[in-house]
C-alpha cells in the first residue's frame, strides 16, 4: 500500500489527551513507536483541565488496560452520579441529570409519555424521582451498580470520575510509558512542513534538535501548535454558544457530594463540583454581559478562593481535525464550554476513532474523510445537547433572553418540534447522550409534549400512577440503605488498603 | 379525543400488515375499513424477510409455530449469492455475526490479517455458526443466552404471501377492521386543503376517512396518481425492470436460506416453502425480452412448474414522500427495491412502525409527517447502496447486462464505503440501518472486494494463539452445526402445515 504502515507517532502535548492518547496507542498498536513531547497544559485546554468526566471515561480506561478502581485508588478520583441543574428556568425546581433509566417502561410505550400524561392532568412527582441514580444521589448516598443484585434498581446506571486531575494525569503517564511510550521533555520551537506535499517532517525543539515521525497528533489545546500551521479554517459557534469567557477557581477539599452544581447566572452558569483532592469551581460567562472583574468578584464569592485569569473561549469546531499528516485532538480540535462535561469524552472518542482508522503514511484522503465525518457528526450532536440547556432554559436576563432569540441549529429545531409537538425523540447517529438523557434535560427544563403518544391510551392513568408511585417507593426503600457517598468512598478505599 | 376514520386502499401483503397493527395497536383511536378488490389480486412476490418481521409478529401477539404453520412457511437464515463475483462463486449473507460476536474488533480483521500472513485459513463462511447450519440445511432456534456461540445467528422465514395476507385478514377482522370488497373508480378531493375526503366505489359506495393509506402497490392509487407525487428513478444504478414467477413443485432440499442466483441480464430467486418452491428471474428489459425471461426461467426451475410463468414489472425508486396530506402510502406505492435483499416487507413494516408512532391528531401536524418522511427516506438511502453493490461488484463480463453494472457510476456513498473497505476491511458505520457490518462484510469478501491491509489492531494478539483459537472456533461452529436436525424434519415437527 502507499507509503507502507506508520511505523512512528509523535503526540504533542502534556495533559491527560496527550498521555491517554499515547497510552491507547502503544496498547492497541504495539508495533508503533510513541513519543509525547510534554509541553505545559494551557488555560485553555479543557479536555486537560476538567475533573469531572462522563461514564465513557471507564471504557477508556478498559480499552488501554486499566482496571476500573486504578483511577480511584492510584489516583485519588472519586465518583460522580450526575449533575444538579438550579435556576435554569425560573420558577422551576432544580433537576438532576443522571446516566441512568428515568422510570422503567410499561406497556408498550417509553415511560416518559405515561409521565407526560400524568403532568398535565398536574401534580405528577419530579421526572427524576423515578430514576434511580437520582433518588439515590440526591440523597448524598453512593454505591457501585456491580454490588447490587443484578438486575434489581441502582444496578445499570452508569457513573463518571470526578479526577484529581494532576495525580490522574502523573498516573497515565507512567502507566504510557510502562507499556512503551517515550516522553522527550522539550518546547517546541517550530513546525517544519515538507514542500512537496505540506506534511509534517518534523518539530524543532528547543535543546536544538528536532524529532520527525509518520504521524503528528496535536493535543497542545486551543493554540494547535501543530495543526494550526496547516491550516485555520474553523466552524464558529458563538451565535448558539454565546459564552466567550471562563474563570475556574479551586478550592480545597469539602466534603464529597455525587451530585456536581450547573447554576445558571444571569450571564452566564457556574460549576461547583467535589472530588477528594479539592472542591472546582467555575464561571462561564460572556464577555458582552459581564465584565471580567465583576465575574471573579462573583465566583471568589461562591468559591471562596481567587481565581485564576480569565481564559478566552471561542466555541466551535475545525472542520477537518485530520488533515495531511496532523491530527488534532481535544481542544485542539473542539472548543466547547464544559456544560455536560463532553470534552474528555470527546477527546476519548477521537482517540479512539484513531486507533482503530490508522491510515498508511500517505494519509489517504478517504481515510480521512471517514475519520472527519465521524467526529464531526459526534460533535455537532454533542453541540445540540448544550445548546438545548440554553434554548430550552426561562430566564428574564438579557442574556438569557438574546440567547432563546436566536434560531437552534436545523437538527435541534427538529428535536424541539417533534419533542414539543408529541415527545417523540428523533433518532440521530453518533448521539453521545441517550435518550433518557435528552429528556431529563427537556422535561427538567420543563420543555413538556403538547399531545400525549397516542399508543399509551390503553393503559388507565390510574395504573399509570400506580406504577409510577410503586417505582417511587421501592426507590426511596432502597436508598435508605444505601451508605453516604463520603462513608462508601472511604469504605472502599479502606478495603483496598495494603 | 375523535376516533380517526382510517382507510386503507389495497389489501395485499401492505395492506392487512396495516390493518393488523392499527387495530391491535391503536384499539380505541380509530376505525379502520380496508377495501380490497379480488379481481386485482396481490403480488406478493416479497416471500422472503428479514429478520425483523419476528419482532412485528410478537408485538402483534402471533404465535410462531400457528403462523408458520397457516402460510407455509420455513425458516431462513440467509440467502445464498451464486455466481455474483464470477460464475461459479458462491457465498452466504448470514443474519448474524462471523466469529463470536462480541469482540472489540471484527472477526473478519483477524481472518484477513492470518490471510495476508500467508496462513492457510478456511474461508469465512465457515466462521459463522448461521453460513454452516445453513450449508447443512439444518435449523435450530438459536440459544437465548448471549454467551453462547449458538446465540450468534438469527432467522427469518420464507413464507407464502398469498396466505399470509388472509391469515392477517383473520386477525385484523377479529380485531374489528372493516372489509369492503370493490374496485375504486373515483378519488374525491377536498377543495380546500386538497386533501383525500373520500373514495368512491365501482358500486356507487363512497367511503370517507380522515387518514387514507395507499397500499394499492405499484399503481399507487392514491400517492402516485391522485395526489400526483413525483417519483424518484433510481433505475440508473438498479436496471431491472421487471420479474418473471413460477413456482414448482420441490425437487432440490428445503434450504433453511433463499438463494439468488445470477443470471446473464440480472438473477434468479429460489425461496422453498413447506410445499412447494418459489422462483422468479429478475431482469432489465433493456438487456432481456420477456419471453426469453421466462423461456430462462422455465428452463432453470429444478421440479414440475405449479402455475404459468407470471410477470410483473416495476421501477426501481421511490415517491419523493410517503406521507402526502392525509394520504401514507406503505409498501409498493411508496418506492420498490427489488427482493434481492428481502427488504419488501421489511419497509412495509418501518412505514408501519412510523405510521404508529406518529398517528396524527384529526388536524395533521407538519411535524408528524416530516418526521415520517425522514424516517422512510433513511430507510431507502440505506437500503440502496447495499444492493447497488451486488451489482456493481464484480468481474463478470459475459453479458451486456453485467458490462453495464459493472461500469456504471455509482453514488459517492457507495464509492467511499467500497475504497474504505479494500483498503483494511473497514465497514463505514454510515447510514448502515437495517444492514450491519456482517452483511456488508458477506457481500464484499462474497464478491471479491478483498482488502489490501487490515486494521492495525489485529496484529496485537501473537499469531500462534490465534491461530490456535481459530481452529478451536471452527471446530465449535462445526460441531453446533452438526448437532442440529434436519431443517425439514425440524419443520415437520415444529409448524407442520395442515395437510
Amino acid at each position: 500500500m502507499a507509503g507502507g504502515p506508520i511505523r512512528s507517532v509523535v503526540a504533542a502535548g502534556g495533559g491527560m489527551v496527550a498521555w491517554g492518547c499515547a497510552a491507547a496507542l502503544r496498547r492497541k498498536l504495539p508495533a508503533l513507536e510513541v513519543t509525547v513531547i510534554p509541553i505545559p497544559v494551557a488555560a485553555g485546554a479543557l479536555a486537560d483541565r476538567i475533573a469531572s468526566t462522563l461514564p465513557s471515561v471507564l471504557d477508556f480506561h478498559r480499552d488501554i488496560g486499566l482496571e476500573d478502581s486504578d483511577p480511584v485508588l492510584r489516583a485519588g478520583c472519586g465518583f460522580r452520579a450526575g449533575t444538579l441543574f438550579e435556576g435554569w428556568v425560573d420558577g422551576r425546581d432544580d433537576y438532576a441529570h443522571v446516566y441512568d433509566r428515568y422510570g422503567q417502561q410499561f406497556g408498550t410505550t417509553s415511560f416518559h409519555n405515561h409521565w407526560v400524561r400524568a403532568a398535565k392532568k398536574g401534580g405528577a412527582a419530579p421526572f427524576d424521582a423515578h430514576a434511580p441514580a437520582a433518588a439515590m444521589a440526591r440523597a448524598g448516598r453512593f454505591l457501585l451498580p456491580e454490588h447490587r443484585p443484578a438486575g434489581s434498581p441502582l444496578s445499570e446506571f452508569g457513573f463518571g470520575l470526578a479526577l484529581d486531575v494532576d495525580h490522574y494525569t502523573a498516573m497515565l503517564r507512567a502507566y504510557a510509558q510502562h507499556i512503551g511510550a517515550r516522553e522527550r521533555p522539550a518546547a517546541i520551537t517550530g513546525v517544519q512542513l515538507r514542500a512537496e506535499d505540506g506534511f509534517i517532517a518534523g518539530l524543532a525543539l528547543d535543546d536544538g534538535g528536532t524529532i520527525t515521525a509518520d504521524l503528528f497528533v496535536d493535543c497542545t489545546g486551543p493554540a494547535a501548535l501543530l495543526r494550526s500551521e496547516l491550516d485555520q479554517s474553523f466552524e464558529d459557534w458563538g451565535q448558539w454558544l454565546a459564552c466567550d469567557r471562563m474563570l475556574i477557581a479551586n478550592a480545597g477539599a469539602t466534603e464529597g457530594q455525587p451530585l456536581d452544581h450547573a447554576i445558571a447566572h444571569a450571564a452566564g452558569w457556574r460549576w461547583a463540583a467535589t472530588n477528594p483532592a479539592r472542591t472546582s469551581h467555575g464561571l462561564v460567562y460572556t464577555s458582552a454581559h459581564l465584565a471580567d472583574a465583576d465575574a471573579a468578584l462573583a465566583l471568589r464569592g461562591s468559591a471562596g478562593v481567587e481565581p485564576g485569569a480569565p481564559i478566552a473561549l471561542r466555541q466551535g469546531r475545525r472542520p477537518q481535525p485530520w488533515l495531511r499528516n496532523c491530527v488534532a485532538i481535544g481542544d485542539a480540535a473542539i472548543t466547547l464550554e464544559p456544560l455536560e462535561w463532553t470534552n474528555l469524552h470527546l477527546a476519548h472518542n477521537f482517540i479512539d476513532r484513531l486507533v482503530a482508522m490508522l491510515p498508511d503514511r500517505d494519509c489517504a484522503a478517504v481515510e480521512l474523510w471517514d475519520f472527519n465525518r465521524q467526529c464531526a457528526a459526534e460533535t455537532d450532536r454533542v453541540r445540540d445537547f448544550l445548546v438545548l440547556h440554553y434554548v430550552a432554559s426561562r430566564r428574564t436576563d438579557p442574556f438569557w433572553r438574546d440567547l432563546r432569540a436566536v434560531a437552534p441549529p436545523a437538527s435541534l429545531a427538529h428535536t424541539l418540534s417533534l419533542f414539543g409537538d408529541r415527545g417523540r425523540l428523533p433518532f440521530y447517529e453518533d448521539e453521545t447522550f441517550s435518550r433518557d438523557s435528552w429528556l431529563a434535560v427537556l422535561i427538567g427544563q420543563g420543555v413538556i409534549p403538547r399531545r400525549t403518544d397516542p399508543l399509551i391510551d390503553s393503559v388507565p392513568p390510574e395504573q399509570s400512577d400506580r406504577a409510577m408511585a410503586t417505582i417511587r417507593d421501592s426507590l426511596a426503600a432502597i436508598v435508605s440503605t444505601l451508605p453516604t457517598y463520603s462513608v462508601f468512598l472511604s469504605t472502599l478505599k479502606g478495603q483496598s488498603a495494603p | 379525543m375523535a376516533s380517526r376514520r382510517v382507510v386503507i386502499v389495497g389489501g395485499g401483503t401492505a395492506g392487512w400488515m396495516t390493518a393488523a397493527a392499527l387495530t391491535r395497536l391503536l384499539a380505541g383511536q380509530c376505525s379502520v375499513h380496508l377495501v380490497e378488490s379480488e379481481a386485482i389480486g396481490i403480488v406478493g412476490v416479497g416471500e422472503a424477510t428479514l429478520p425483523h418481521i419476528r419482532a412485528f409478529n410478537e408485538r402483534l401477539g402471533i404465535n410462531e409455530a400457528e403462523f408458520m404453520a397457516a402460510t407455509r412457511a420455513t425458516f431462513k437464515l440467509g440467502i445464498e449469492f451464486r455466481d455474483w463475483g464470477r460464475i461459479g462463486d458462491t457465498y452466504i449473507h448470514p443474519f448474524g455475526t462471523f466469529g463470536p460476536g462480541n469482540a472489540e474488533l471484527n472477526f473478519h480483521q483477524y481472518w484477513l490479517r492470518l490471510r495476508q500472513q500467508g496462513v492457510a485459513v478456511p474461508d469465512l463462511e465457515q466462521f459463522s455458526v448461521g453460513c454452516m447450519i445453513a450449508r447443512r440445511n439444518h435449523f435450530a432456534l438459536p440459544s437465548g443466552d448471549s454467551r453462547d456461540l449458538a446465540s450468534t445467528f438469527g432467522y427469518a422465514y420464507q413464507f407464502d404471501a398469498n396466505l399470509f395476507a388472509p391469515y392477517l385478514r383473520k386477525l385484523s377482522e377479529s380485531w374489528g377492521a372493516k372489509r369492503t370488497e370493490g374496485r375504486i373508480v373515483t378519488v374525491h378531493r377536498d377543495g380546500e386543503s386538497g386533501d383525500i375526503a373520500a373514495i368512491e366505489l365501482e358500486s356507487g359506495e363512497r367511503i370517507e376517512g380522515d387518514l387514507f393509506v395507499d397500499c394499492s402497490g405499484f399503481v399507487s392509487l392514491l400517492l402516485g396518481k391522485a395526489l400526483g407525487e413525483p417519483f424518484e428513478d433510481w433505475s440508473k444504478w438498479l436496471p431491472a425492470d421487471r420479474a418473471v414467477a413460477m413456482p414448482c413443485r420441490t425437487e432440490g432440499a428445503i434450504t433453511p436460506y433463499t438463494s439468488a442466483i445470477a443470471m446473464p441480464a440480472g438473477w434468479r430467486w429460489r425461496i422453498p416453502l413447506q410445499n412447494r418452491t418459489g422462483n422468479g428471474y429478475v431482469y432489465s428489459s433493456k438487456f432481456l425480452s420477456d419471453e426469453d425471461a421466462a423461456a430462462a426461467l422455465v428452463a432453470s426451475v429444478e421440479g414440475e412448474p405449479i402455475a404459468p410463468p407470471r410477470q410483473l414489472r416495476f421501477i426501481a425508486g421511490r415517491r419523493a414522500r410517503s406521507w402526502v396530506g392525509n394520504c401514507i402510502g406503505v409498501g409498493l406505492s411508496s418506492g420498490f427495491l427489488e427482493p434481492l435483499e428481502s427488504t419488501s416487507i421489511y419497509l412495509i413494516q418501518a412505514a408501519i412502525t412510523g405510521l404508529l408512532e406518529l398517528f396524527p391528531e384529526p388536524d395533521i401536524s407538519p411535524v408528524d409527517r416530516g418526521e415520517f418522511n425522514r424516517l422512510i427516506d433513511l430507510e431507502y438511502d440505506r437500503i440502496r447502496d447495499f444492493l447497488i453493490l451486488h451489482y456493481h461488484a464484480t468481474e463478470r463480463d459475459d453479458s451486456p447486462f453485467w458490462d453495464y453494472v459493472r461500469t456504471m457510476e455509482i453514488p459517492d456513498s457507495l464509492a467511499e464505503k467500497m475504497e474504505l473497505f479494500r483498503r483494511r476491511g473497514r465497514v463505514v458505520k454510515y447510514r448502515e440501518g437495517v444492514f450491519l457490518d456482517a452483511s456488508w462484510v458477506a457481500v464484499y469478501l462474497g464478491q471479491r472486494v478483498i482488502p489490501q491491509g487490515h486494521d492495525l489492531r489485529a496484529d496485537a494478539p501473537g499469531a500462534e494463539s490465534l491461530v490456535a483459537g481459530m481452529v478451536q472456533l471452527h471446530r465449535q461452529i462445526a460441531e453446533i452445526a452438526d448437532g442440529m436436525p434436519d431443517h425439514a424434519e425440524y419443520l415437520a415437527r415444529y409448524c407442520p402445515m395442515a395437510a
